[in-house]
């Protein structure tokens, strides 16, 4: 039997009936780390300790956790030379909640440094690449886990999205990315890039293990205040209910959108469309200026997140710095500092406030609002230079359902004129995730994503 | 993206400079800005990377000015986007996540006798 | 020349005495322990940590903004305070700025200017004035640094322990205002049992802002509105009321011979050197820490209904206890305001004149007060408490004897001259121990002998066959 691609929920049902072990599992990932790795560069560090025998909904499932998550007794680094050497003393709620379910970690996935940017070209350890064409960027920052996961280096990964970072890399590397509302998943243990808009959140194969995954996730937890009491539900359940919806798409997610990417998007909510669901044209704020705000907000939280790394309690002093995360300190202690901040945070915090209503009053109308998940599809290693702030600028569509912390997933769409994967985002209202992962488990069950994520396992074979 | 009066074009960087409005005074920060702002952050940068910063921070500047376009004058700030309020921890000692004096230290590069150890500050 | 007015505002920081810190689970009360014994990631700052308020330091910086006659704002909320220094983990300390528990609040402090000589003392009404509090807001400790050798070493176990600061308008024109007022300040926070409020501990510590105004003397000058100084003098590092008094004079001195010379003094932070009695340039407040206040994002805002401010009830605070005791007990002023600096010792006395032993006695308040003032107020600060049955005995011991010697003895000169008298006959005591009853009545005479006389025969034999016979 091969074990190639099979999803976490059959990989459950294997172990489940005896038909797989545990440590088999393990090792045949393990195996194919060994062979990919050094050529992807996914992971910075792969575990060698014993996990603890725990049994839960996750049981015996190896997953790949991106490097900004601590994780006790491993290496965690942030991609960053600055914690080049860093040992957590703790765990964060995710990972533990994941370990409390039985799952085991397979290693530490690379990142854009501190989570800056949309290509992983940002990281102190080199650039991940795209397993679909090795020249190419997976995208960022959550690139190591959906490298992973594209070339089943892990049949599911955990990411984390401030802006796009979880879905755009899911685009880029032809693989299911959710990011869940803000609040619904704990950050603590979360290295902080803009607090309030980081999401941790499942990189996935199928949309029923991101649903899975969320379910063990997802809930309040009393150590960070950020987090919501809001019920979790049983998004597994929820899948199977055929539910016809509302579906809005925006004309102004589609400008300055590559026209193959235009076209797919074209072809999947017509599709929608014949399966039932309505599809309506809708009015949102222009995406631009998301940027703006995004830009602003995220940048003066990281110029703050980032000044406790002084190397006296932890890891190495500032210089260890790399350019970007400079560049994205200076901007943010600049629109924070004296005489500034009405004018730059304040304005930005105000005009979230309209995006959040717009957002709202969409959702009056609709369940659900659909558009392409990034402009263009991936890009060459070396490109995100010519842009002044690309992560933000790359992130444009990502950006207005991040600042106002609408939960949203991006699936596979199919391959664009270049054979590169493209992806459709479905954006939910506030704790909506379970109709999110109802319509893409829909649209997953009419599609099979067109077989792109079966070709994409064709690019690493065992 | 929309920029208004110019046709919308398939590359995205071409899209940004088309948004940039000709007349609108560009955002200019001066050397001595830059380094002020290296030591509020305290960064410290080299001659290249103080000029590098210098434009790479006036484009960014430059370009959010576009928030200036919306209208916001009884707008309420969003700091939270969950609405929550009042969120505590009961007052009481837990032993959960105290850190072992060894484990408190283990990270850090200078130690001395269960200090952290820093040069002597004046 | 010029008069110059004193312009004196304070900034008090109190540390609460929680069960544990303001934003984790480490214990609050770090005192004495072993280096980085009593942290967490929160409190370390390690990345990825997050901070959750402490609900009982929020209740309590509500009570005591309410005890200040403090506005307590509906809405509230924590800000990041960001500077760098080694002590601060996080590289920002999570403070509030814009929006505080409690604002706009006042004390009306009685016996101001105790050594002012319009001030007769006695019955005379004492002096009062009204200073206001500006803000009460919460915020966490740093961590401590101790200096050794070509070293800094820093300790993290006091590092976010809650702490309230107190501001106050610029209300103050002397240092002995300033000094009363503390001291007042000081006692209503251990009314309130929310802190220790101990300046040797540092759980309360205290910066004055001074500067001085020149007033026009020459009639043909146009009295501006009271307009403040252009500059202001923080003064750090002062550790008791004495050094505020000392540093507020040096500063005042100091300040007056530069506006004399026709500059300005610099606007600045400054040290005391508690040896030297003077004051030291530490670093520029002009060049102000640009701080880059913006909301916690990690934290969500506070919100006070009526109903939950209204339940924090204020304790009788010492001002009105002294009112209350004047009233009630008829009691000089001084007696009251003496009697009522500790809770403790004011609980003891009502608690004994309340006894019924007491009230059989007709023992008169008055004379319980003077046996407080008088002899017992600096013992009982320092010696671990009896029992009240203990004290009512004493009490009633020494209002027996006032008669027999026109003053009341303690009871505590009795046990120093029995002891006395006893170390020095050891033999005597054995040969009472042995079995001759007789023995002890040399003990008495004495005893008799070393009080001259004025002294009850019948209690010292019992004093003495208490000691003896354990």
């Amino acid at each position: 039997m091969s074990l190639l691609g099979k999803s976490v929920t059959q990989l459950r049902k294997l172990i489940e009936a005896k038909e797989l072990s545990k440590s088999e599992l393990v090792d045949y990932f393990k195996k194919r780390i060994k062979k990919y790795n050094s050529s992807l560069n996914a992971y910075l560090t792969v575990n060698e300790k014993e996990s603890e025998d725990k049994t839960g909904s996750l049981n015996g499932i190896p997953l790949a956790v991106k490097d900004n998550f601590c994780t006790k007794g491993l290496r965690t680094t942030a991609s960053s030379k600055v914690l080049d050497k860093f040992i957590p003393p703790y765990e964060s709620t995710v990972t533990q909640k994941l370990k409390e379910g039985g799952a085991i970690i397979l290693g530490k996935t690379n990142m854009d440094a501190w989570a800056h940017g949309s290509s992983t070209e940002t990281s102190d350890y080199g650039p991940t690449r795209n397993p679909w064409d090795v020249t190419r960027s997976p995208g960022g920052s959550s690139g190591g886990s959906s490298a992973a996961v594209s070339a089943y280096l892990a049949p599911a990964a955990i990411g984390s999205e401030t802006a796009g970072s979880i879905r755009q890399p899911a685009s880029w590397s032809g693989v299911v990315g959710l990011k869940p509302t803000y609040g619904r998943v704990s950050r603590y243990g979360v290295i902080a890039m803009g607090s309030s808009l980081d999401c941790p959140g499942p990189v996935t194969l199928t949309v029923e293990d991101a649903a899975l995954i969320l379910k063990l996730i997802a809930g309040k937890d009393p150590y960070d205040a950020t987090s919501s009491p809001f019920p979790v539900k049983d998004y597994v359940e929820g899948l199977n209910e055929n539910k016809k919806m509302t579906i809005g798409i925006p004309d102004e997610y589609f400008i300055g959108v590559d026209e193959s990417v235009k076209s797919r998007i074209s072809r999947c909510t017509g599709i929608l469309e014949k399966m039932g669901h309505m599809i309506k044209k809708i009015k949102l704020i222009d995406p631009k200026y998301a940027i703006s705000v995004y830009t602003i907000v995220q940048r003066a939280e990281v110029s703050s997140n980032l000044a406790r790394y002084d190397g006296i309690r932890y890891g190495n002093d500032r210089t260890y710095f790399g350019e970007e995360a400079k560049r994205r300190i200076m901007l943010g202690a600049y629109t924070l500092s004296y005489g500034y901040y009405d004018a730059y945070y304040k304005k930005a915090q105000k005009v979230r406030t309209l995006i959040i209503e717009d957002f709202k009053k969409a959702f009056k109308q609709v369940d659900a609002i659909i558009g392409p998940t990034t402009p263009m599809t991936a890009l060459k290693l070396g490109e995100w230079e010519k842009y002044p702030f690309f992560g933000e600028v790359m992130d444009v569509l990502n950006e207005p359902a991040a600042v106002a912390g609408i939960p949203a997933i991006s699936v596979p769409a199919g391959l664009d004129k270049n054979g590169l994967p493209v992806g459709m985002q479905i954006m939910g209202n506030y704790f909506c995730e379970g109709t999110i992962l109802n319509l893409a488990h829909q649209f997953e069950k009419e599609t099979d994503f067109f077989g792109v994520v079966k070709k994409g396992l064709e690019n690493c074979k065992d | 993206m929309i920029c208004r009066n110019k046709k919308p074009s398939s590359s995205l960087s071409k899209n940004i400079s088309n948004c940039y409005n000709a007349d609108m005074k560009k955002k200019e920060l001066t050397k001595e800005e830059v380094m002020h702002l290296a030591q509020l952050a305290n960064l410290q940068l080299t001659e290249k990377e103080t000029e590098d910063l210098q434009k790479k921070l006036s484009e960014t500047l430059d370009y959010v000015e576009n928030l200036q376009e919306l209208k916001t004058e009884n707008i309420i700030p969003t700091s939270q986007t969950t609405q929550l309020t009042d969120v505590f921890f009961k007052d009481g000692v837990q032993d959960k996540r105290i850190l072992l004096p060894e484990d408190a230290v283990k990270n850090a590069k200078r130690k001395k006798d269960g200090y952290f150890e820093v040069n002597k500050i004046l | 020349m010029a008069n110059y007015k004193p312009v004196i505002g304070l900034e008090i920081h109190v540390e609460l005495k929680t069960k544990s810190k303001m934003f984790c689970q480490c214990s609050a009360n770090y005192f004495g322990k072993k280096p980085n014994t009593n942290t967490c990631p929160v409190c370390l700052g390690l990345p990825g940590a997050l901070p959750v308020p402490n609900e009982k330091a929020i209740e309590w910086t509500i009570l005591i903004g309410k005890a200040l006659n403090c506005t307590i704002n509906k809405i509230s909320k924590f800000d990041r305070k960001h500077y760098f220094y080694p002590d601060l983990p996080k590289g920002y300390q999570i403070s509030q700025y814009d929006e505080p528990i409690a604002v706009n609040g006042q004390i009306n402090i009685v016996g101001v200017g105790f050594s002012d000589p319009r001030y007769k003392g006695g019955n005379t009404p004492p002096l009062q004035k009204i200073f206001r509090i500006r803000r009460v807001h919460l915020e966490e400790d740093t961590g401590k640094l101790i200096h050794s050798g070509n070293e800094t070493l820093i300790d993290f176990n006091r590092s976010g322990v809650p702490l309230v600061e107190i501001v106050t308008e610029p209300d103050f024109d002397n240092s002995d205002d300033v000094k009363r007022f503390l001291e007042e300040l000081r006692v209503i926070i251990r009314y309130l049992d929310v802190s220790d409020a101990d300046m040797e501990k540092g759980s309360m510590r205290l910066e004055p802002n001074i500067s001085v105004r020149e007033i026009p003397n020459s009639k043909f000058q146009i009295p501006n509105k009271f307009q403040l100084p252009k500059y202001k003098v923080e003064v750090k590092n002062i550790n008791s009321f004495r050094y505020v008094k000392q540093a507020i004079e040096y500063e005042l001195e100091r300040q007056k011979e530069i506006l004399e010379k026709g500059e300005t003094p610099r606007q600045e932070t400054r040290g005391f050197d508690e040896k030297k009695v003077a004051t030291y340039s530490q670093r520029s407040k002009e060049e102000a820490h640009d701080y880059r206040y913006f909301p916690e994002p990690d934290i969500p805002p506070l919100t006070f209904t009526q109903d939950y401010i209204s339940s924090i009830i204020v304790p009788e605070l010492p001002q009105q206890k002294v009112e209350r005791y004047v009233m009630d007990y008829q009691l000089k002023f001084d007696d009251a305001f003496r009697l009522t600096r500790d809770l403790k010792i004011a609980n003891l006395f009502i608690n004994i004149i309340n006894n019924k032993e007491i009230k059989k006695n007709n023992i008169p308040i008055k004379f319980i007060a003077n046996l407080f003032i008088n002899s017992w107020l600096n013992k009982l600060r320092r010696l671990p408490e009896k029992t009240n049955e203990r004290y009512v005995d004493e009490v009633v011991d020494a209002y027996k004897l006032r008669f027999q010697i026109g003053e009341a003895i303690s009871s505590d000169k009795y046990d120093v001259i029995i002891d006395k008298v006893i170390a020095a006959n050891q033999k005597v005591v054995d040969e009472y121990r042995k079995g001759k009853e007789n023995a002890i009545m040399f003990l008495v005479g004495q005893v008799m002998r070393e009080m001259k006389g004025k002294a009850e025969a019948k209690l010292i034999i019992s004093k003495i066959k208490d000691k003896i016979s354990n």
